[in-house]
């Protein structure tokens, strides 16, 4: 396999804290991946560390690049948006397209001016006289228009109402995104994105808590709305996570867990279906803020 | 293999060029706008005065050297000589104020080139394009050293010649003609070529100074002006109090008036142009008469630099340009 990103023993410390612990993964190319966790977690961390924004320990390659030593190099094949509204103040739209086309030899000059026209930007409009959502806009239509092969988004839709946010994503999978390129998304809004992901990585307290593919998952979890006279029963079978549903309990079970359970054996007890990523990650997380 | 370099040198010229365009939108109102304005109250101020004075009174009070006052209604030829003499050589002096405008807006250019964009979190857009934190330094650089003194100096220049013709028209009106004395004067023409000859020295004096501030502006969380400044000044304050009291009872001394002189001065003033002039043989300079000697003037000028301290803080300023690049390189923006 060809990974795009490979992280070995990855370690950050900030003084005595440890941000990132020792962390491995691959994420091969072709793949739009979720890293999702907590605020403190180290997935922001994790993402500077492999734009070469920080220093840090361990093994870490982008696009067979060492983002401490390579950056200049690396930075022609990736694009990141790691903060949105952060655009100066006194940039113009013509000016930040005219800029990013004359540095960047993977711009589309066409396609930004074509994602802007979908906007409210006016080609003399400065940033400082953008509401937070039209600086976002703005950041975007610059970013997507970049033909990069890693694209790191770091909640790239904070402050975007749904309409808009649906449309990016929209655009990201249909427009943007094709088998050479990989996306790695993180973001609090799970529900928006899960559909787009084929990967998923769960990051709490600076560890990999879950590394997977959405297949693998779905394979893996089920859901299942447990009718009341089985409860019991399926207490027994060691559910991970359980929450009541207008007063239905609703229990999660891992398949691969230890005397895990299969799927008909589940569907005896009631109705079965693949969890949200959400609500895997929800059960994932648990006693992290205890 | 050739064209590959060449292709790369290509962009890395044509991306420094992006930077530095870039730095003229943000900052144009301290780079061309408040020149601009300065000369605009230069040719208002002294060419309006100057008219009005030639129109109202009929006379014409010229200055030449330092006490010869002479009140003008027709004139001996020679005196008409020696006047276009000073008018071609030193019309110049008159965008003096410009130039003492351009240090105090690099000075403050410098302190935020690497600190604004940090604050307002931009460094992380700016780090997401293909710029390389040498290149972006550099093109900082370039602008407080080589674009910020050619504003000035071409609009200096511009606002000089406009005053010059006030001034010879001015002439005119009271019967005195130097147009042609003035125009056949080739230091008319030589004068802009001596002040672009001292940008070299200038830049050289200035290198300690951009780096200093550079490396601040690359380093402080907060209060940049404070730490260029204050820093400096305290630890001056410190050396002059350990050296006046040690000093009183030991022959021991951290030469803390050597050190403003040539170190302090050197990290705060070079910005200032004519800083090298404190180092002039000024007898020579009292002995100039029929305008400014130029030719001397850079002669005496480029002779500092057979000061090694010179080329010692020169030498500080890019080695400080470089802590500032690697800082901006490493520094955690959170």
């Amino acid at each position: 396999m060809n990974a795009v990103v490979s992280a070995r023993g990855l370690t950050k410390r900030y003084g005595k804290q440890v941000a990132v612990d020792g962390i491995d993964f691959e994420i091969a190319a072709g793949r739009i991946v979720g890293l999702i966790g907590p605020n403190g977690s180290g997935k922001t961390t994790t993402l500077k560390a492999a734009l070469g924004l920080i220093p840090f320990e361990g093994e870490l390659t982008v696009l067979g690049y060492d983002p401490r030593t390579q950056r200049d190099a690396l930075m022609q094949e990736v694009c990141f948006i790691a903060d949105v509204a952060i655009l100066p103040r006194w940039l113009r739209v013509k000016d930040a397209i005219d800029f990013v086309a004359g540095v960047h030899p993977r711009f589309n000059r066409a396609k930004a001016e074509r994602y802007i026209a979908n906007t409210r930007l006016q080609p003399e409009m400065k940033v400082k006289q953008m509401s937070k959502g039209m600086i976002v806009q703005l950041h975007l239509a610059l970013v997507m228009a970049i033909d990069a092969r890693l694209l790191v988004l770091d909640e790239p839709t904070l402050g975007l109402d749904i309409i808009y946010r649906k449309g990016f994503y929209q655009n990201l999978l249909e427009d943007y995104f094709d088998e050479a390129k990989t996306i790695i998304i993180t973001t609090h809004q799970v529900e928006e994105v899960e559909h787009i992901l084929t990967d998923l990585l769960f990051i709490r307290d600076g560890k990999i808590a879950l590394s997977a593919s959405m297949e693998e998952i779905g394979e893996r979890y089920v859901e299942v709305m447990v009718s009341g006279d089985k409860i019991a029963a399926a207490n027994a079978l060691q559910p991970i996570d359980q929450r009541t549903v207008f007063g239905k309990s609703v229990m999660l079970f891992d398949a691969k867990r230890v005397g895990g359970v299969a799927r008909e054996q589940l569907a005896a007890l009631g109705e079965v279906r693949n969890p949200s990523v959400a609500d895997l990650f929800v059960a994932t997380m648990k006693g992290t803020y205890a | 293999m050739s064209t590959a370099i060449d292709k790369t040198a290509n962009t890395r010229i044509n991306t420094l060029r992006w930077l530095i365009r870039r730095e003229l939108w943000e900052h144009k109102g301290a780079f061309i706008w408040a020149p601009l304005l300065v000369a605009a109250i230069l040719v208002l101020l002294i060419g309006g005065g100057g008219l009005y004075a030639a129109a109202s009174t009929g006379s014409f009070n010229f200055q030449v050297g330092e006490h010869q006052v002479v009140a003008i209604n027709g004139i001996p030829p020679n005196l008409r000589a020696q006047l276009a003499g000073v008018a071609a050589s030193s019309y110049l002096a008159l965008s003096a104020p410009l130039f003492l405008v351009l240090p105090v807006v690099a000075f403050f250019y410098c302190l935020a080139a690497l600190h604004d964009d940090r604050r307002d979190r931009s460094i992380l857009f700016w780090k997401s394009l293909p710029l390389s934190d040498a290149d972006t330094v550099l093109s900082k650089v370039i602008v407080a050293l080589l674009v910020a003194p050619l504003v000035v100096i071409g609009i200096g220049i511009a606002a000089s010649l406009v005053l010059l013709a006030i001034g010879l028209v001015a002439a005119a009106v009271n019967n005195i003609n130097l147009v042609l004395p003035v125009l056949s004067d080739y230091r008319l023409y030589l004068s802009p070529l001596y002040l672009l000859a001292f940008l070299p020295l200038y830049i050289i004096w200035a290198l300690p100074t951009v780096g200093w501030l550079l490396l601040v502006s690359s380093w402080a969380r907060s209060k940049v002006f404070l730490w260029a400044v204050g820093l400096p000044l305290a630890a001056l304050a410190i050396l002059s109090w350990f050296d006046f009291l040690v000093g009183r009872f030991s022959g021991m001394s951290l030469h803390a008036k050597w050190i403003g002189e040539e170190v302090l001065a050197r990290f705060l003033g070079g910005l200032m142009p004519g800083i090298w002039f404190g180092e002039l043989d000024t007898a020579a300079m009292r002995q100039m008469e029929g305008g400014l000697d130029t030719v001397m003037l850079l002669r005496l000028s480029y002779s500092t630099l057979s000061s090694p301290a010179v080329w010692i803080a020169a030498v500080a300023g890019c080695a400080m340009i470089y802590g500032a690049v690697r800082l901006r390189r490493w520094r955690d923006e959170g």
